[in-house]
């Protein structure tokens, strides 16, 4: 009998012992999720609207839960002053200069406290700081906004189903193109170029591809022009060479150039009648004056050679002439002796 | 009316002058509290399991309509620790340990094995009736405390067979639906719905009508009042919990 009651004291010692720890560590792993064992600091921040916050709800800084909303009371005359239990450890995080909002944890999610912002260049904050506050957008900010997206889309459809009229009704340049069948002719014309154009790019394309292949292909002039340096080196050289040929020629154009022209001056002074050639040339009387002093020049050397001949028997002048005869016979035959003298010596060198 | 309320208003208020008088019956209240306790102990556990996991596979479709699964761990936080933990143990521990008090009450009653007692010099009352109350008092709340923690279990299992959330992910989640509020009013609830089962269950068995008739009609009327009472003091104890949050 006693041990049953002992079995059955140890049985219920045991089942309340495990309630207790079951409620014992539900409130321990509550604590710890907000943070109530955590050596913690006091943050107070002044907003104008916190939107339904409500004590409980998390303290956010850079997206981690760094504490909660300790208390929520009215402060002055209609704002509201937020207490925060932040973290201690967080504390090293958060400057003086840093922001706190209103906003929420998800879409239709809890009210939450948001730090933001916090330069290194202020100090960390302490117990019993106070930090600057943003005004969040709230939903009836946000419905505002909407309700004007809304009068915009439908002032947007209204213009849209005007247009959309008026191109139907074949108004302005859209709706004539829309509308008018020469046009959509053109259009079809247009197109069809547009597609033999493409098909003669696709032959062009065929082409150069071919032209590519062939310009690879080894040993072919196109590839050995491409890729051979000793072929591009002669044709760079011949290229040279003929460049240096081209400016002799274009100097000797040039010079023939200028040729031509005192030709062509020349040509003109002597076309001009005013000019002693021009007469000579053009002047008929002047040819027929000129051929006639020409027969009397030819009938006057006539008679000077009769003259001379003349002059050659006068006893006065016949000494003179045979004396200059007989030096160019003398002259003649010295000549003949030096050949003569010439020719042995050649002979004789010969092997 | 007002007779049976004076009736039980007395009743009430020698429970707890019996309470504090000594003698006190210690061995008495560990064996109450092993078979309210231990013994509905398995039964408690069974059904809340189920309630969680039934209670999480019924609620994913609504939250699922605007695709807010992810909710779902602070939903059955909410749900279980509030109302469905403490709820659900009191129903469970009405039907089976209410009855047994009104039965066994009832049927000393008629068998006049309480006016023995009297004459015996054992006092009834404190040996019966204090020892149930107090028992069912004591373990009910700890029996809410194996249900909640039950439940949420099943609702973790229903919840990572279907979206593969973690456990840390899923207590975090859990842990942070609720507050300090929930768990020290639901432990407060499960104490009064424990000290109403047993109340109820002692008084229609110490006041039942003789024959063996009236010890069925005590068993009875004790679940059907201790249920009755049970939600009203939840409807209450609503009340009285939003005014602190």
């Amino acid at each position: 009998m006693s041990t049953d009651s002992t079995k059955r004291n140890i049985t219920v010692g045991v089942f309340v012992l495990l309630g207790i720890i079951i409620f014992i560590a539900g409130i321990f792993v509550l604590g710890g999720q907000q943070k109530r064992f955590t050596k913690s600091i006091k943050i107070i921040a002044v907003f104008n609207d916190v939107g339904g916050l409500k004590a409980g709800n998390n303290v956010w800084f850079s997206g981690v839960k760094i504490g909660t909303v300790k208390r929520i009371s009215f402060y002055g005359t209609a704002q509201v002053e937020v207490d925060m239990n932040i973290e201690e450890s967080s504390q090293q995080f958060i400057r003086k200069d840093a922001n706190a909002t209103i906003s929420s944890d998800g879409l239709i999610g809890n009210k939450i406290v948001v730090i933001t912002g916090g330069t290194t260049s202020h100090p960390e904050v302490e117990d019993g700081d106070r930090l600057k506050t943003v005004a969040a957008l709230s939903s009836d900010q946000i419905l505002e906004t909407l309700q004007e997206n809304n009068n915009n889309l439908l002032r947007v459809t209204k213009d849209f189903k005007e247009l959309v009229g008026n191109l139907r009704k074949g108004k302005g340049t859209v709706g004539a193109v829309l509308t008018d069948s020469i046009v959509a002719d053109n259009f079809k014309r247009a197109m069809r170029n547009l597609e033999r154009a493409s098909d003669n790019t696709v032959n062009l394309t065929g082409s150069v591809s071919k032209f590519a292949s062939r310009l690879n292909t080894p040993g072919s002039l196109a590839n050995q022009l491409v890729t051979d340096t000793t072929v591009f080196r002669s044709l760079k050289r011949s290229a040279t060479r003929f460049e240096s040929a081209m400016t002799s020629a274009d100097q000797s154009i040039n010079t023939l150039s200028r040729t031509a022209e005192n030709v062509n001056k020349a040509s003109e002074k002597l076309n001009n009648t005013n000019s002693p050639l021009g007469v000579l040339l053009t002047d008929g009387e002047t040819a027929n004056k000129l051929r006639t002093t020409i027969n009397n020049l030819s009938t006057g050397t006539e008679l000077l050679n009769e003259d001379l001949k003349a002059a050659q028997n006068n006893f006065l002048l016949r000494g003179f002439f045979k004396k200059k005869a007989k030096a160019e016979e003398k002259a003649r035959a010295d000549s003949l002796k030096a050949v003569q003298q010439q020719l042995p010596d050649s002979t004789a060198s010969k092997p | 009316m007002f007779l049976a309320l004076a009736d039980v208003f007395a009743f009430i208020s020698r429970f707890f002058r019996e309470l504090f008088l000594p003698p006190y019956e210690f061995k008495e209240i560990i064996r109450q509290c092993y078979e309210v306790g231990f013994r509905s102990l398995l039964l408690i556990s069974t059904t809340g399991f189920i309630t969680g996991m039934v209670f999480t596979n019924q609620s994913r479709p609504s939250l699922a309509e605007f695709g807010a699964t992810s909710w779902l761990p602070s939903l059955i936080a909410i749900a279980i620790v509030r109302a469905l933990g403490p709820l659900v143990t009191a129903l469970i521990a009405a039907g089976k340990v209410g009855s047994s008090i009104g039965a066994e009450i009832g049927s000393m009653n008629v068998t006049e094995q309480i006016d023995a007692m009297e004459v015996s010099g054992t006092n009834p009352f404190k040996f019966l009736v204090v020892s149930r109350v107090l028992a069912t008092s004591i373990t009910i709340p700890i029996l809410t405390m194996y249900t909640i923690f039950v439940a949420l279990i099943g609702g973790f299992l229903n919840v990572n067979m279907t979206e593969q959330t973690s456990f840390t992910s899923y207590i975090q989640e859990v842990f942070g639906a609720i507050s300090y509020v929930d768990i020290f009013a639901s432990s407060l609830k499960s104490i009064v719905f424990g000290f109403t089962i047993g109340m109820v269950g002692c008084y229609k068995g110490y006041n039942s009508s003789k024959g063996t008739e009236g010890v069925g009609k005590a068993a009875n009327a004790a679940v059907v009042t201790s249920m009755f009472l049970v939600f009203i003091e939840e409807l209450l104890s609503l009340q009285i919990v939003s005014s602190f949050r």
